[in-house]
């Protein structure tokens, strides 16, 4: 198997540097918005951050949907993974209504699962930080 | 001395089950509870110790909805989930729960930190990734990011 490694290991860093490049997008939105630099050491660190979430992610979406007896993800497992905040959550929800400014279609984005905001990411980590064992 | 006479309280309050529960059925501390908690557990103003609070989960980039009750200037002391940081870099020990994925991640991400701490400008994760970048992989309308830092010279 070690061709099907190989090949996984090359759709890693494939998938990877997609979202490292995404992440340099949404923290040049932040520079231009707040006023600030990062540093590609910071760029790097939330990208990492970000890819390994989606893996809990991940899990966790599967999880739900199977403790509903669905084979299938759909936005209310999504909503879920908000659960722990209310800020979050009503985020969910407004964005999946309505057409929002593009900024926050970018975080819906999420609910649609495709790629993830880092700070968005940065801050679900935190919050959950307390959750940790 | 606390912490063991609380482990003896505990196990004296188990050992003595039946009894105790009988004593109170309601959710709240019995007397005898409350006098063992006023006494022993409960921070008081002459204790020289600020209560314990956690911090509040506040959104940068959302609306924030859970308002936060300020506690007294200077009554408080607010846990630190960052003063340690120089710590996390490797799995602290655990007793009957083992960590989480989750934690794992983080510990990762502290130790790609530290390794990274001193590099200057030139990043290396970004020289690993960059000749597997597939721009059809990062199809994002209105993209104004410059290309030179995707592109390192």
């Amino acid at each position: 198997m070690a061709a099907g490694g190989e090949e996984r290991q090359m759709l890693t860093q494939r998938l990877k540097a997609a979202v490292h490049y995404t992440v340099g997008c949404l923290c040049q939105e932040v520079e231009e918005d707040k006023d600030v630099q990062f540093s590609k050491q910071s760029i790097a660190a939330i990208s990492e951050i970000t890819f390994r979430q989606c893996e809990i992610f991940a899990k966790d979406l599967e999880m739900f949907a199977r403790h509903a007896k669905r084979t299938t993800v759909t936005t209310e497992d999504v909503k879920l993974l908000a659960r722990r905040s209310n800020s979050l959550k009503s985020e969910e929800l407004a964005s999946s209504h309505i057409e929002q400014k593009e900024k926050k279609k970018k975080k819906s984005s999420v609910a649609k699962g495709e790629r993830t905001p880092g700070e968005q990411e940065a801050a679900v980590t935190e919050n959950e930080d307390s959750n940790m064992v | 001395e606390r912490r063991s006479s609380s482990l003896q309280h505990r196990s004296a309050l188990f050992a003595c089950g039946q009894k105790q529960v009988n004593s109170h059925e309601s959710w709240s501390l019995s007397p005898e509870e409350f006098e063992i908690w006023d006494r022993l557990y409960r921070i008081k103003e002459g204790d020289g110790i600020k209560e314990p609070v956690l911090p509040r989960v506040r959104f940068e980039t959302l609306e924030n909805l859970e308002e936060t009750p300020k506690p007294r200037e200077g009554a408080a002391r607010e846990l630190s989930l960052s003063e340690w940081s120089v710590w996390q870099n490797q799995p602290l020990p655990t007793s009957l729960v083992d960590h989480s994925d989750r934690c794992h991640l983080f510990i990762s991400a502290m130790e790609m930190m530290e390794l990274m701490r001193h590099q200057q400008g030139d990043c290396s994760y970004e020289r690993e990734l960059q000749p597997h970048l597939q721009m059809e992989d990062v199809n994002i309308p209105g993209n104004r990011r410059n290309l030179s830092r995707a592109n390192p010279p």
